[in-house]
């Protein structure tokens, strides 16, 4: 009877506090950890760079993650902790976050929504143009596929591993397609975005970061 | 006056001599001769004329790569004509439109006739698409004839282009293996193509296309055939990484797509 009593009082316990490091539910933590970190030594908030609605900081080239699928975002800071993506400021950041955090900020920016930020200076309309015409139709000549192919019709992403990149800040874009053709971003599945980016000329790369800077981000319907 | 007469003339011929001596040499027919290693290359879209020509042809490619959206009644499943023939029609390896109109009409062993294109047309929408043919008469076919007819301006006719179909893969060193296939699909198709082979969607409109299951194409489709889906394979998957993959790898992860649940052949299943 006592056996049957302490499994049964386990078994209320498990089901009332399912997560045994911190009862906190999922996505109040991952609130928490944008906020003001996890508490651990060194740690950053998320907002610092990304804001609190996930806008991110077009200033800086920090990009937006609001409404971005929780899966990539997950996965992105995972890469960074491994070595795999190149992120420079957020390698110094992420080290001391748990499996746990990880899935708790992407929960968190995954439901986040924020408009779209504006660049620092003007577009320029000759780029968006050409870099309209490589999104769409692509570049094939040097097997460039257009890039609405993967990351959507408008570039409202393709989840969970392609993301949006609408309405995207024209720096990170820029830079993210600098690191796949000359740094050490390698966190890409089969290594498509590698390839791409380095068949692209130095013009087309900053015309489709014009291009979908230019655009509107998706409204999230995504998990 | 009549030395550079002369002069012409024998350049012309001489020119008319290289480009036909191919055709007259090759011994299985025209149909087997390689125009050199450049592959054609369609006209530019700004070359488009304004008018009803040049409005035919746009709406043939918005048909083209929006089939379920333009050609709705006559789509049965969530590819698009360019789901197979990539860049719009254009890429060599995926049956670009400009080495498919310059050999039409033609016998086909599938139906042993000969076909026209439009014909040929039917065949995509009934098989590919699992869908119904459009009539050769409506507004549908003729803007895809339009937009064929306009991407092989300039190409050479009775001829077979490089490029031109799917790459013939030579015969593989082993059997086809399914269980291979499925290892190769998951560590490099799923990720676009879904691990139940069903594409990927975006706001709810189709991205990546199901390549089997009841929206793909059903079993009367060339690339039911596991050569041809194959050599598609080959030369242009996963996209932007054609001619990664090697032959018998190709000829696995075809075994084991098309191995896969589609719909029924429409010749072997009674009209509804």
């Amino acid at each position: 009877m006592k056996v049957v009593l302490s499994v049964l009082l386990l078994v209320a316990e498990i089901v009332a506090f399912p997560a045994w490091s911190g009862a906190t539910p999922l996505m109040d933590w991952g609130l928490h950890v944008a906020k003001e970190g996890n508490g651990k030594p060194g740690s950053t908030a998320c907002m610092e760079c990304h804001r609190l609605d996930g806008g991110g900081m077009p200033s800086i080239g920090s990009p937006r993650i609001a409404g971005q699928p929780s899966q990539y975002i997950a996965r992105e800071i995972r890469e960074v902790k491994a070595g795999k993506r190149y992120g420079p400021v957020m390698a110094g950041v992420v080290q001391n976050l748990s499996l746990r955090d990880i899935r708790a900020v992407a929960l968190y920016y995954s439901r986040a929504k924020s408009p779209k930020l504006p660049d620092v200076g003007p577009s320029d309309p000759t780029l968006v143009g050409e870099g309209k015409h490589i999104a769409t139709r692509g570049f094939w000549k040097k097997n460039i596929p257009a890039c609405v192919q993967c990351h959507g019709p408008n570039g409202y992403g393709v989840p969970p591993l392609f993301p949006y990149i609408a309405g995207q800040n024209r720096t990170y874009l820029l830079r993210q397609l600098m690191a796949y053709a000359f740094l050490k971003r390698q966190d890409d599945p089969d290594g498509l975005m590698r390839g791409i980016a380095r068949r692209m000329t130095m013009t087309q790369r900053k015309a489709v970061a014009e291009y979908f800077s230019s655009l509107k981000p998706p409204i999230r319907d995504v998990p | 006056m009549t030395t550079r007469l002369f002069a012409r003339n024998f350049l012309v011929a001489m020119l008319a001599a290289v480009v036909l001596w191919p055709v007259s040499s090759a011994r299985g027919g025209p149909l087997e001769v390689m125009q050199g290693t450049e592959i054609f290359t369609p006209p530019p879209d700004s070359d488009i004329p304004q008018g009803p020509f040049g409005d035919l042809v746009r709406k043939g490619e918005k048909i083209f790569t929006q089939t379920g959206r333009f050609a709705r009644h006559y789509v049965g499943n969530d590819l698009t004509c360019e789901s197979c023939h990539l860049n719009r029609g254009r890429k060599a390896y995926s049956a670009p439109l400009w080495g498919a109109y310059v050999l039409y009409p033609r016998f086909r062993s599938k139906n042993h006739m000969v076909n026209k294109l439009d014909e040929r047309i039917q065949g995509c929408f009934r098989f590919s698409m699992n869908g119904t043919p459009p009539p050769v008469t409506s507004q549908t076919m003729k803007a895809l004839i339009a937009y064929s007819f306009w991407m092989s301006r300039g190409a050479p006719v009775g001829v077979k282009l490089k490029g031109q179909g799917m790459l013939t893969l030579p015969k593989p060193g082993s059997t086809p293996s399914v269980l291979r296939g499925r290892k190769i699909y998951v560590a490099r198709c799923a990720l676009c193509h879904g691990m139940h082979g069903q594409g990927r969607t975006s706001h709810g409109g189709q991205v990546f296309p199901p390549v089997w299951g009841n929206r793909s194409y059903n079993k009367g489709a060339g690339l039911y055939k596991v050569a041809k889906l194959a050599g598609f394979v080959k030369m242009n998957m996963p996209l932007s990484k054609g001619d990664t993959l090697s032959d018998q790898a190709s000829w696995d992860v075809a075994a084991y797509v098309d191995s896969q649940p589609r719909p029924a052949n429409p010749r072997k299943r009674p009209r509804s």
